[in-house]
């Protein structure tokens, strides 16, 4: 069967290579990822939102993304916005850091100590980002007991987006095309499931759309009248085939 | 910084997925602040992406020498895109390919082997440059 992708949260890193900053905000990402929130994140590499296909521009539309920068530049979160979709959340590592009191971080190529708990403390917030992207009270998520758990041997490494494909397909809403990810692949579960188009039914099938795609609240009512209405064609189609 | 006209821009794709980009990384600071530090610059793929004006104005004046880890050649087709010349497209995997006892494993902190394929791709680069007497727009990977 066909699955909607377990949903999770992008993170997306600057990783600017003339700035220990940069640095920090890598491996804050990287920590995240392999150890802190393993089962939850996935990642983005930023250029390929430009270089990369249809796939990979989708791919951050389909999850929530928090974006970390190494300086005010924001290239993470502001690239993230301008070829994809505004960020859930953005850690600018310069600013946390004056934040918290901390030393600023040096050595672009290997972290002095300062920076290696600018590292610490930056993931740290990221991963409580995470908890907050995906509904849940920081700290007790599935992941953090794996990460206590799980031998090194057994971490995961990121996981990268490179490749993905999802699938994208264009409804009219307000005699405009859309371009909705997962729509297919959301019918098709809740179809091999066996909802009917009954109010509850409605309900959730409209919020799973909503968790991948961002819906403008002004044109809520028309988006979830295109989305039942390619669902009822749907059904229909398959019923017939 | 003043840079003199036979500066060269090094531009890493930096991949954050896969070891391959952390060798892009590390062959980078290798050739910049160690093979080449007075000839070479060190531009973040990130502010070309984001369109920063500074890092824009560097590639289209200096030639530049691009560092990929994947096949999607992000740096390279950033660099295209903005129509500077190019001396060198370097794609960690043809390094690789000749070079197959260097695996790179680990993304935050690279193997050693990892390590040693980031200094050989900068040593051949750092070689390849002196011996160049003319740029090569759109020059063969490595």
């Amino acid at each position: 069967m066909s699955e909607v992708p377990e949903r999770k949260v992008g993170i997306v890193s600057c990783s600017g290579e003339e700035l220990a900053e940069g640095t920090v905000a890598r491996l804050a990402a990287l920590k995240v990822l392999n150890e802190l929130r393993p089962r939850d994140t996935v990642t983005i590499c930023l250029p390929l939102f430009l270089a990369g296909g249809v796939g990979d521009r989708v791919f951050a539309r389909l999850h929530p993304t928090i974006t970390v920068d190494g300086c005010d530049l924001r290239c993470a979160a502001r690239g993230t916005e301008k070829h994809s979709s505004k960020p859930a959340a953005s850690v600018v590592v310069n600013e946390l850091l004056a934040r918290c009191g901390l030393e600023r971080p040096e050595g672009r190529r290997r972290l002095n100590a300062a920076g290696q708990k600018a590292v610490q403390v930056t993931a740290e917030r990221l991963a409580a980002l995470v908890d907050q992207a995906l509904g849940r009270e920081a700290g007790t998520t599935a992941s953090n007991d794996a990460a206590v758990h799980e031998p090194d041997g057994d971490r995961r490494e990121a996981t990268c987006s490179c490749g993905s494909g999802v699938p994208v397909t264009k409804i009219i809403i307000d005699g405009q095309a859309v371009e909705l990810v997962a729509l297919a692949l959301i019918f098709q579960q809740f179809c091999e499931m066996g909802r009917r188009l009954d109010e509850r039914s409605q309900r959730e099938l409209f919020e799973t759309v909503k968790i991948y795609n961002a819906v403008p609240p002004e044109a809520e009512g028309s988006y979830r009248e295109a989305v039942l209405r390619e669902y009822a064609a749907f059904c229909h189609g398959k019923k017939k085939g | 910084m003043s840079l003199s006209k036979e500066t060269l821009v090094v531009v890493p794709c930096s991949g954050i997925g896969k070891p391959f980009g952390s060798v892009t990384r590390e062959a980078a600071y290798d050739l910049c602040d160690e093979l080449r530090p007075e000839s070479t610059r060190l531009v973040a793929l990130a502010k070309l992406v984001l369109g920063d004006p500074d890092a824009r104005a560097l590639v289209a004046k200096h030639r530049a020498v691009t560092i990929d880890g994947c096949k999607q050649m992000c740096a390279a087709e950033m660099v295209r895109e903005i129509g500077g010349p190019v001396a060198r497209e370097v794609a960690v995997l043809d390094v690789f390919r000749r070079h197959k006892d260097l695996k790179p494993e680990g993304i935050s902190e690279l193997n050693e082997a990892g390590r040693k394929l980031a200094r050989v791709l900068a040593e051949e680069v750092a070689q390849s440059l002196d011996d160049a007497v003319q740029p090569v727009k759109g020059a063969d990977h490595v």
